[in-house]
């Protein structure tokens, strides 16, 4: 059934499809509409627990405790909220937990603003959570199903980051999948570990310095493993809903001179504009990041291995250096033994919420046309004059 | 009990920090230095009560809408339920731990409740007769309680009262505004029909002999009261239209007629004084009261005091009478003086001491002097040991001769309803161990009285009392009808949801909920502690909002 639903409702649809048993969340703009609806969704269904809580840490703590008992849990924060949780998000990961999260990108305060950039969530890179952009509702929705399956497979929780306002707030047409498809696509959660009153044991007490090192050794195993995970499970949600992502996807790369690296709505502006350049015959592409956690080294090696100069647009920055995504992309492209590595420029624009408009994205493909190599790591786009 | 652990390779490492073997193994119980033991307290209510009522059980069972229950609950100590539920003082309410919340819970007004709504009468005849006979000398709380709890074990109980009617100061004592006749005759009669035998207009000394009581009954229970007027001791105090508190509010009880004239003067503060001012304002008199202290020392009941000031009592304070004489035309003059306040005494109040040339005149037809009762104890035989002026009693109303008991305002107790049917129930149960008979009650273990302190207020909801609906002052004037009216049944059910029901367990379960190690376990109608878990943190006791759970120092098995 189609449906033409703002991105944070997509949220609410995909979590209850998913069946999900406790969802404790903190409401914070712009995440709030994905916990309304969900309040009204579930307000008569008895196999949802929806517990409001007073922070959002206690929100991720309600959530740790929830799905160490062995339930599908959900939670959605953003911005402040997600920087509250950060003590907490260690330990689901370490506690190998696959609690499923929306983080509505909203940049930081001070100053206040509301408005969307991406250093919210990648401030939390190192947490152990995977991390998907979405770009469109539609992806949203698809992912959030995809990621408990994921997630409780590899015994790692998932953060799904969609642009505040940009996405979280448009209207889009949405296929809202059958319940029956989404429960035969998405069985319920058989936890290995669990706590259970009638057999207690204990759960993530001290671990001396015989094992703890093995037990992170394991979690960037259950990452690396990831990878395959997140593919097979996008090739079998395919076979049943007809929609596909990938840890990354490729638009126009394989004969292209320059490719843009993007993520999140960015991606969607992109296309145009490519498409735009396409039809003049100039020979630009796109890959778009899907994953940030697993980084996708390999895909981003194969397809840039092959191009001429790449340009990583970043909606966020890792002050002191440089964007993030340009780091990861440059990282992976360094120590293997690639053939071809070609120029990589570092585009930082849109930080607060500033409008990434076709425009703006055709300075960043000029630029990188005129010029041969970058002067600077960070080169600043749509900055006031 | 736990094995070395060895997981030397990498695959042998669970990708999550848990236990191998369950924790069921790790005795956290020896941690633990305090117990909790779930046990239950005394609520101030039940304590305060001359007469020991289960008071929190009888509101549970109110609130439960089952008045029958409840009133076959207070049965089971108090016959009177229907009179102490309007005419006790409720010691119970002023000790009532809500009281540091949102104000004390109307328990009077329940107890009026369970005897308006509740419908329990016990058998007509006690199962098993027993052969041996109790004389029981006095038809008032005291001896008909008393007669009560006897009879329900089987004696054959004499009841001999002077008067024509039972009930003694709650028949003569007690204006029927405070205490319908009708009321107190339903009560009465549920114990005469229990197959008791009531031998009234019959005076010991006079129409029968002590002593000859006491060679045919097994046992005997004094229980005749203090009807005597205390003496005002000034001059002018035999003159006519100087008359006795407790001879008018007698004559008025018992339908007698009683002219007062116009204006009225009450010596005196007690609660005789208020009934015998209070029924003159009803009989038509301008009513003045005279008092030697202020009201701060008047032994009245506040309620009473602050009812009689309603309906424009006058009281005088620090007022001495000091003669009456006879005025030429009609009527008396009462010459009094004013007092201060001086030095405590020896009743713990402080002495009233004239002063000097404050003398002042006041005219009044009648003059009834109320200053208290004396208990008679002429007619007791000379063996029986009483001092100041009462009988010498233990706290069981044992007295000083084989097999004699007393009780009630013939005793050394507050001379007050509750206390002489508490009395009467302590003397029944003394005589029935005197007779060989069991004692099924558990001695009182000396289990703590629950303190406020000790319950979580956290869990009560702010409620205000529900007040006791009074006629207002004029209405009242207008006939002798009850000036307190009771509660509404859903009225009483709501008041009675505010008792916190101190140091009684309700299962909710909190403790179970909140002990952080799930060693508190359901124990079919109780709860278990798993000694061999609790490390003794205390949270439950905490969280019991009632106060039941205390922390023992030793082990507990």
């Amino acid at each position: 059934m189609k449906k033409v639903i703002i991105g944070n409702h997509a949220v609410s649809y995909g979590v209850m499809l998913s069946r999900t048993q406790v969802i404790a969340a903190y409401p914070i703009t712009p995440q709030t509409e994905v916990v309304e609806k969900l309040s009204e969704l579930c307000s008569n269904n008895k196999r949802v627990k929806l517990l409001k809580v007073e922070s959002e840490h206690s929100s991720m703590s309600a959530c740790i405790g929830a799905s160490m008992t062995g339930v599908r849990t959900f939670t959605a924060t953003s911005s402040q909220g997600l920087a509250f949780m950060h003590e907490v998000l260690h330990w689901a990961a370490g506690a190998r937990l696959p609690i499923v999260m929306v983080n509505v990108n909203r940049a930081m305060a001070a100053p206040w603003t509301l408005w969307a950039d991406q250093n919210d969530s990648l401030s939390q890179r190192d947490t152990g959570w995977l991390q998907f952009y979405c770009e469109t509702n539609q992806e949203i929705l698809d992912t959030i199903i995809q990621a408990f399956k994921i997630s409780e497979e590899i015994l790692l929780p998932s953060m799904i980051c969609l642009d505040g306002f940009f996405l979280s707030h448009t209207s889009e047409p949405v296929d809202i999948p059958l319940k029956k498809d989404v429960d035969a696509f998405l069985p319920r959660y058989k936890p290995k570990y669990r706590i259970d009153v009638n057999d207690p044991h204990a759960f993530g007490g001290v671990t001396g310095v015989n094992y703890y090192f093995e037990m992170r050794n394991q979690m960037q195993e259950a990452m690396d493993k990831a990878k395959n995970v997140i593919l097979k499970t996008g090739k079998k949600f395919k076979k049943s809903f007809g929609r596909e992502y990938g840890l990354v996807e490729e638009y126009h790369c394989d004969d292209a001179e320059i490719i843009l690296i993007t993520s999140g709505m960015i991606a969607g502006t992109s296309r145009v504009v490519v498409d735009g350049y396409r039809r003049k015959g100039k020979r630009v592409g796109m890959l778009k990041v899907r994953t940030f956690r697993p980084f996708p080294a390999e895909e981003v090696r194969r397809v840039l291995g092959k191009t001429k100069k790449v340009a990583v647009i970043d909606r966020n920055i890792s002050f002191g250096h440089s964007g993030i995504f340009f780091q990861e992309v440059k990282a992976a492209m360094y120590n293997e033994d690639v053939l071809n590595r070609p120029p990589i420029f570092g585009y930082i624009t849109g930080l607060g919420g500033r409008d990434v408009t076709p425009d703006i994205i055709q300075e960043i493909l000029d630029y990188t046309t005129l010029n041969t190599k970058p002067k600077d790591d960070i080169i600043w786009i749509g900055l006031k004059r | 009990m736990s094995k070395k652990l060895k997981l030397d390779r990498r695959k042998d490492i669970p990708p999550i920090a848990i236990s191998l073997e369950s924790t069921l193994s790790i005795k956290t119980g020896t941690w633990r230095y305090f117990s909790p033991l779930h046990k239950n307290k005394i609520p101030p209510c039940k304590h305060e009560c001359p007469i020991n009522q289960d008071v929190q059980g009888f509101i549970e069972l109110i609130t439960q809408d089952k008045f029958d229950k409840a009133l076959k609950l207070i049965r089971r100590d108090n016959p009177f339920a229907a009179v102490t539920g309007r005419v006790c003082y409720h010691p119970c309410q002023t000790v009532c731990n809500r009281e540091y919340f949102d104000g004390y819970v109307s328990i009077a007004a329940l107890e009026r409740a369970a005897s308006d709504y509740g419908l329990y009468t016990e058998k007509k005849k006690a199962t098993r007769n027993k052969k041996k006979k109790v004389a029981i000398l006095g038809g008032g709380p005291s001896g008909l309680t008393c007669a009560y709890h006897l009879r329900m074990r089987g004696y054959q109980i004499t009841v001999f009262e002077e008067l024509s009617v039972l009930g003694g100061m709650l028949r003569v004592g007690i204006p029927d505004y405070r205490l319908p006749k009708n009321i107190l005759d339903r009560e009465i009669s549920k114990i005469v029909d229990m197959g008791v035998e009531v031998k009234t207009n019959t005076k010991i000394g006079r129409d029968i002999d002590i002593q000859e009581l006491e060679n045919r009954y097994d046992a005997m229970f004094i229980a005749t009261g203090a009807h005597l007027n205390r003496k005002l001791n000034i001059l002018g105090e035999s003159l006519k239209g100087v008359i006795s508190g407790l001879k008018f509010l007698r004559d008025i009880n018992l339908g007698r007629k009683v002219s007062l004239g116009k204006k009225v003067i009450v010596i005196g503060g007690g609660n005789t004084a208020f009934d015998a001012a209070r029924l003159a304002l009803r009989l038509g008199s301008r009513t003045t009261i005279i008092y030697r202290r202020t009201q701060e020392q008047m032994p009245a009941y506040i309620e009473e005091i602050e009812q009689g000031i309603e309906e424009e009592i006058e009281i005088l304070y620090l007022t001495i009478p000091i003669k009456i004489t006879e005025n030429n035309e009609k009527g008396l003059t009462v010459e009094c003086v004013k007092a201060r306040l001086g030095d405590v005494d020896a009743s713990g109040r402080r002495r009233p001491i004239p002063i000097s040339g404050s003398n002042f005149f006041i005219k009044a037809d009648t003059v009834i002097s109320a200053i208290g009762e004396d208990a008679d104890l002429s007619y007791l035989p000379k063996k029986l040991r009483c001092q100041k002026g009462v009988i010498t009693t233990d706290e069981n109303g044992v007295s000083s001769c084989f097999k004699i008991f007393a009780g009630g305002d013939v005793t050394d107790q507050p001379r007050t309803v509750a206390h002489a049917i508490g009395s009467g129930k302590r003397v029944a149960m003394a005589i029935h161990k005197a007779l060989g008979g069991k004692t099924l009650k558990k001695p009182e273990e000396d289990l703590p009285v629950i303190e406020h302190e000790k319950i979580n207020q956290d869990y009560f909801e702010e409620q205000k009392r529900i007040e006791t609906p009074i006629l207002t002052p004029t209405k009242r004037m207008r006939n002798t009808k009850e000036v307190k009216q009771g509660l509404k049944k859903d009225m009483a059910v709501k008041e009675a949801m505010r008792c916190f029901g101190c140091g009684i367990c309700n299962q909710c379960e909190n403790c179970l909920i909140f002990c952080p190690d799930l060693a508190v376990e359901r124990d079919s109608d109780s709860f278990k502690v798993l000694y061999d878990y609790c490390k003794g943190c205390g949270i439950c006791m905490l969280e019991c909002p009632r106060g039941v759970i205390t922390m023992e120092k030793e082990p507990i098995e």
